[in-house]
């Protein structure tokens, strides 16, 4: 078995009377795209600062690649590379120094640093503002920056804290793409995000917290199984009240008319929804539309951490004005194609 | 993941200090250059020609040395405590705290960056003094030792100021409140041998005297202190500084959270 990427026990943070980390355990396995979800206050961002000493811990331990992020925090944060959500980037040099200056702090030689600048800006795309400062670019292009650099010192464990935060949907989808890839070629990511969808397309595994502790962790898809479905028939013919049904078995969860539709809530509600028809079929409905709203791993967020929408849905296009994202449909895959 | 050595890390930190001063001339050089040709006009050739010698040498010999210190431990001080609190107020300091480097490294290289920038002061005052007189060097090691060994001093103090302070206000207020009195009754404009008795005694508890007094013997050959005791407990307070740094950066005070 491979050392872990991240072994978390026990870790403890408090400031005054706030519990940041309450004996927070986590395992991220090395190679893994590792998915942080939480509302705010969740104590993610803690988590990670602890991890390249940003923050220091009051008990328990943190390791990176078997190296703890105290006793052997050089090893520790030479295998990792940090996109922190807020800016904090140089801004004396224009961004090429900066680069290479972050590249020289991990041992690289001036040559090497200059090399390991101009690739990290090729990757995200901004080679041709390699001389512009910080300050003079436009968010997207800060934001791609961030992970220039977090890219720069070629990192093990590559750390996005909330990476498309403020991003339009291009530069979204590019960042997805640079971060699938070094995930492909054995990075290990770890990803904290208020994008759900993010978390649902990218992610091996994710790990939800809530007030300083991690609540579950298992796969985006094993999250979403929890959740349930909605199966809406609109009958030609309704009946006055909702039939007995049996397909579904014990997935079946409720069924109820509502005006014209006979609305059956259930788990996997893609399994249940062929049975369901054959059954109406069978019993001589009419039928004039079938739609299945699949749970989201967003609900199941929120289910989880009992947060209501005070966290979620920053974006207009991932969110309505609840806070809870639309729930898609049978017509509305999932994702565009996934990783 | 890199495999690079330590001393590539410190290195690129300390030139990346020094480039951040040596890229902005006209903050870093022409101010020293603009102040002391007014110091050297007025207190060298308007005061001085009233006032004589001192200490046998001419007035504006004798304010040379004392401006030359005056100079270095005000821009290592204010480099080292503003370089570090600007990377703390905007986080960019995090880019140099999250990396593997020793905490002795991260303290050398800040140190070091602003101890040659209050060195290259130094030497421009040094210049702008020639200007005005003749700028001899009667003890070139006490000379350099004691150049040296203030502005690191000073510099380390810059550190903690940089790592303590919460507003550039705390920054002011450690120039003006602590740095520019001990620098104004360090013996800079006078001889101590003016003062009543009280006053010099107490006058001697100001670390500014005995740098003040140092370089000037370096320079000119006067003294009105041991200049070797002075270096012995000049590099002491240096180290104990330089020590006191090593030990914010490891408990991450004013770094952390």
């Amino acid at each position: 078995m491979s050392t872990p990427a991240i072994e978390v026990r026990d870790l403890r943070k408090s400031y005054d009377d706030v519990i940041a980390l309450d004996d927070l355990n986590l395992h991220i396995p090395a190679g893994s795209f590792f998915g942080l979800l939480g509302p705010n206050g969740a104590g993610k961002t803690t988590f990670i600062e602890t991890l390249v000493g940003l923050v220091r811990a009051d008990a328990g331990s943190a390791a990176v690649f078997g190296h703890d992020v105290e006793t052997e925090y050089r090893a520790a944060r030479d295998a990792v590379g940090l996109a922190p959500q807020e800016f904090n980037v140089d801004r004396f040099f224009p961004i090429h120094e900066v680069l290479a200056h972050k590249a020289g702090y991990h041992g690289y030689g001036r040559e090497k640093a200059r090399e390991r600048a101009t690739q990290a800006l090729e990757q995200v795309g901004l080679l041709q503002k390699r001389d512009q400062r910080f300050s003079a670019l436009s968010g997207g292009m800060k934001r791609r920056v961030v992970l220039a650099r977090a890219l720069v010192t070629d990192p093990d464990l590559l750390i996005l804290d909330e990476p498309t935060a403020g991003v339009d949907v291009q530069l979204r989808r590019e960042l997805w793409d640079t971060v699938t890839a070094l995930n492909e070629s054995g990075t290990t990511i770890l990803l904290t995000t208020h994008y759900i969808e993010e978390a649902e397309r990218l992610c091996d595994e994710v790990a939800i917290m809530n007030r300083g502790r991690v609540v579950e962790t298992a796969t985006p898809e094993a999250l979403m199984r929890r959740g349930t479905d909605r199966i809406t028939v609109t009958l030609r013919d309704p009946p006055a009240t909702a039939p007995a049904v049996e397909a579904g078995g014990d997935r079946v969860r409720s069924v109820k008319m509502d005006d014209d539709r006979l609305v059956v809530v259930a788990t996997e509600g893609g399994l249940v929804a062929p049975d369901l028809v054959r059954e109406l079929d069978r019993r001589g409905f009419e039928f004039v539309d079938l739609d299945v709203s699949r749970t989201s791993l967003e609900e199941v967020f929120v289910e989880l951490t009992d947060s209501g929408n005070g966290d979620l849905g920053d974006d207009a296009d991932t969110a309505t004005d609840s806070g809870r994202r639309e729930p898609r449909t049978a017509e509305t895959p999932a994702t565009d194609g996934g990783r | 993941m890199s495999t690079g050595s330590s001393t590539t890390q410190v290195a690129t930190l300390a030139r990346r200090e020094i480039l951040r001063f040596i890229r902005r001339p006209y903050n870093t050089f022409l101010p020293p250059i603009v102040t002391n040709t007014l110091y050297f006009s007025v207190f060298g050739i308007i005061l001085g020609s009233r006032i004589g010698s001192v200490a046998g040498v001419s007035y504006i010999q004798f304010v040379l040395p004392g401006l030359v210190v005056l100079g270095a431990i005000s821009d290592a001080f204010e480099n080292a405590s503003f370089s570090v609190f600007h990377g703390r107020w905007e986080d960019y300091i995090d880019e140099v705290t999250t990396a593997p480097m020793t905490h002795r490294g991260m303290v050398g290289a800040y140190v070091f960056a602003s101890a040659v920038r209050g060195l290259l002061t130094a030497v421009l005052i040094v210049g702008v003094g020639l200007v005005f007189t003749a700028a001899p060097v009667t003890h070139p090691f006490h000379l350099v030792g004691f150049l040296v060994v203030t502005v690191v001093l000073f510099a380390g103090l810059g550190v903690v100021g940089g790592l303590a302070a919460t507003d550039f206000d705390n920054l002011t207020v450690m120039n003006q409140f602590i740095l520019r009195p001990l620098v104004f009754f360090g013996a800079v404009f006078y001889s101590l041998d003016v003062l009543p008795p009280l006053w010099r005694n107490i006058s001697l508890l100001n670390p500014m005297v005995y740098m003040v007094d140092g370089v000037r013997y370096g320079m000119i050959g006067v003294t009105e202190i041991d200049p070797n005791i002075s270096l012995a407990v000049l590099t002491g307070a240096a180290l104990a500084v330089l020590a006191i740094n090593l030990v914010l950066f490891r408990r991450g005070f004013g770094l952390t959270k």
